[in-house]
């Protein structure tokens, strides 16, 4: 169920456990059918697991919204020689998200059984799961059921007595948003900087080490162990019809009750936000609201009746991304948050791409002073050269993520923008209106 | 001159004092029965062996442990022993870097340029690679820090709910400026970024640890635990 607040109209599949401490012992999770879905995976082909996963319609679960079993399917023919290698995602650093950390320490057996499958379905033998640095308790919690499930033969050689042999490896990340980016994450696991790589060549291809490789979120994974167990028709009984399934929404800001829910997807967001986690604290309006984690365009309040799905939200003008819905009451200074997030872009840009690491830094300087009340007419317009300029044209699109809260702001909340300006613009281009000073980082 | 926004980032004000606990578990809701070692995991966790456990899991200690020692061994006993189970795990030793650095920033407090040429050393790479890949990592300190680093999540949800003002309280209350180490060499304390908390505003991470719906009045309770 939902942590830490329930409702009836959640529907809880991967969420069922949140807040029973006995579902992350592995004899508590056998107990509540735990390791079925891997016994059954290690009886069926590896061809129809990867169909099935197609079949179920299932989209990955960490922003991008990729149907996982045509990733995986992907993976070339398996060579001898040639090790393939399943990546799980668990590096959760958008803002706005905390659904990763939460199935990993009430259910990590879950993702240990999501993993084992997945890296069975591609024909891999090791497997990684990569874990933000700061998430230690999780991590520990996670390397603990690990642990257990050596113990108990469901990691390791000749699996169940199968014959198939899988190890997993927990690693430690260190600090760095870019490196939930697949290609930079799979640099940091190698021991480089986590710089994002051009694509193609795609992980499929060449991935770890190398190597073909597979990088799955770790709700994507426990989604996938679900859909093997239960088959895909059973999965596609919630959602719409391109948007299949349930999950997990991270709610967070002005709203009575932050948390994690479990609702099918195309469920209404503006029944979401008022019903299902209570509307605001004070009954206060609701001025915006971030669907899908910081890196999508910015709602307001009247744009609120649609389907919590991938279609609808890009139908009007936004992402639904990893679901991380962040309430904005109309007490917030859209300009300060704005401010804060392109802050949060320009500290975790790697610096690779010119329009990136020059945009978000100048974006962030110029917001900085529009903030403190030194905004001159020509900075929207500046802002929305330098949105341009940093979509679409760089290695990765952390670039484009910093320009969407810039650009749907702007649009949308101008009034907030317009309200900041300079008395005299003249004496700000002088320099005359006291010490530009930045943050303190 | 802001737009007028005294209260704009406050946290709401309706939010029931009966359902925050002093911060260090988390907003529990309706698992309000819950302790904090349930909610946490530690009892499920335990002790967790120097020597890294299983090899499957040998990289993932936490990563200051009490008293550093700047000047102690690094890949010697116990650790030499972690550190050959994590290569054990990747097909080529520069994929056990990152491994390796929380280890000697485990064991020093953090990483000086001879503690990156240490690793460098041991895993046979270059001491400029090793600074280029630490230098990239925030958890990686490149100096030294007090006894408790208090990171202060004051991104887009924290800072719906306050974040700033936690900041500036833990700020004062240790006296200390923006990552700067006190002068009794306790406290560090900084804004970080998102740390993956958002439904428990403001989340502060302390060395390893979280802490959750902390408002700036439950900040110098937080100090007088860690003392």
């Amino acid at each position: 169920m939902a942590y830490p607040y329930t409702h009836p109209k959640e529907v809880r599949v991967l969420s069922q456990y949140f807040g029973d401490p006995e579902a992350r012992t592995l004899k508590g999770w056998e107990a509540r059918g735990g390791y079925q879905a891997l016994r059954k995976a290690l009886g069926t082909p590896r061809e129809e697991i990867v169909n099935t996963v197609k079949a179920s319609g299932l989209r990955g679960r960490g922003g991008a919204g990729f149907p996982t079993g045509m990733k995986w399917g992907f993976m070339p023919r398996k060579v001898e020689g040639t090790p393939h290698y399943l990546i799980c995602n668990a590096d959760e650093s958008e803002p706005g998200t905390f659904k990763d950390r939460e199935l990993m320490r009430w259910t990590p057996h879950a993702l240990v059984e999501g993993c084992v499958i997945g890296a069975y379905a591609i024909n891999a033998e090791h497997a990684y799961i990569y874990i933000r640095g700061e998430f230690f308790e999780a991590a520990q919690v996670m390397a603990r059921a690990i642990e257990e499930a050596y113990a108990a033969g469901y990691l390791g050689k000749n699996i169940l007595g199968s014959g198939i042999d899988i190890d997993l490896t927990l690693h430690l990340g260190a600090g760095a948003y870019i490196c939930g980016e697949e290609t930079g994450l799979l640099n940091s696991l190698e021991g480089r900087r986590g710089e994002p790589r051009v694509k193609p060549p795609y992980p499929a291809i060449s991935g770890a080490f190398g190597k073909p490789t597979a990088v799955n979120n770790v709700e994507s994974l426990i989604a996938a162990a679900h859909i093997v167990l239960n088959g895909a028709d059973w999965y596609k009984q919630w959602g719409t019809e391109k948007s299949v399934g349930t999950k997990l929404f991270c709610v967070s800001g002005h709203v009575k009750r932050p948390g994690n829910y479990e609702v099918p997807l195309g469920f209404n967001f503006k029944e979401f936000i008022y019903d299902v986690c209570g509307g605001t604290p004070d009954g206060r309006p609701i001025k915006a609201v971030i669907p899908g984690g910081s890196s999508v365009p910015i709602l307001t309040a009247d744009e609120l009746d649609i389907g919590m799905d991938y279609e609808a939200m890009a139908a009007a003008g936004t992402m639904l991304g990893c679901g991380s819905v962040i309430v904005m009451d109309d007490t917030t200074n859209i300009v300060k948050q704005v401010r804060r997030m392109v802050d949060f872009y320009a500290h975790e840009s790697c610096g690779q791409c010119t329009p990136c690491r020059e945009g978000t830094a100048w974006a962030a300087r110029i917001l900085r002073r529009m903030e403190q009340g030194r905004g001159v007419p020509d900075d929207i317009d500046t802002l929305l050269a330098i949105s341009e300029n940093m979509s679409g044209r760089t290695i990765c699109v952390l670039s484009d993520a910093a320009a969407a809260p810039i650009t749907s702001s702007i649009e949308k909340f101008r009034a907030d923008y317009d309200a900041l300006m300079a008395p005299e613009p003249g004496l700000v281009g002088a320099g005359l209106t006291g010490a530009a000073h930045g943050s303190v980082r | 001159m802001s737009a007028g926004h005294g209260r704009a980032d406050s946290p709401p004000s309706s939010w029931p004092a009966a359902l925050q606990n002093p911060g260090f578990a988390g907003d529990t809701g309706e698992f309000a029965a819950l302790s904090e070692a349930d909610v946490r995991g530690s009892a499920y966790v335990g002790e967790r062996p120097r020597d890294g456990g299983h090899a499957s899991v040998a990289g993932t200690l936490p990563y200051q442990v009490g008293a550093n020692d700047g000047e102690a061994p690094i890949f010697v006993g116990e650790y030499e022993e972690r550190l050959q189970k994590i290569l054990s795990r990747y097909p080529d030793r520069q994929n056990a870097l990152l491994p390796a650095l929380h280890m000697a920033h485990e064991i020093r407090g953090y990483l000086s340029p001879a503690t990156m040429d240490e690793v460098a050393a041991r895993l046979e790479l270059a001491p400029a690679y090793v600074r280029g890949v630490a230098s990239f990592y925030t958890m990686y300190n490149l100096g030294p820090v007090g006894k408790y680093l208090i990171q202060v999540c004051t991104n887009i949800s924290c800072n719906l709910c306050g974040g700033d003002a936690v900041f500036e309280a833990f700020l004062k209350h240790t006296g200390t400026e923006a990552g700067e180490t006190s002068a009794n060499g306790l406290w560090t304390v900084m804004e970080v970024e998102c740390l993956g908390a958002c439904g428990f505003p403001t989340a502060v991470q302390i060395n390893e640890r979280y802490f959750e719906n902390i408002r700036p009045e439950d900040v110098p309770a937080v100090l007088e635990t860690l003392q």
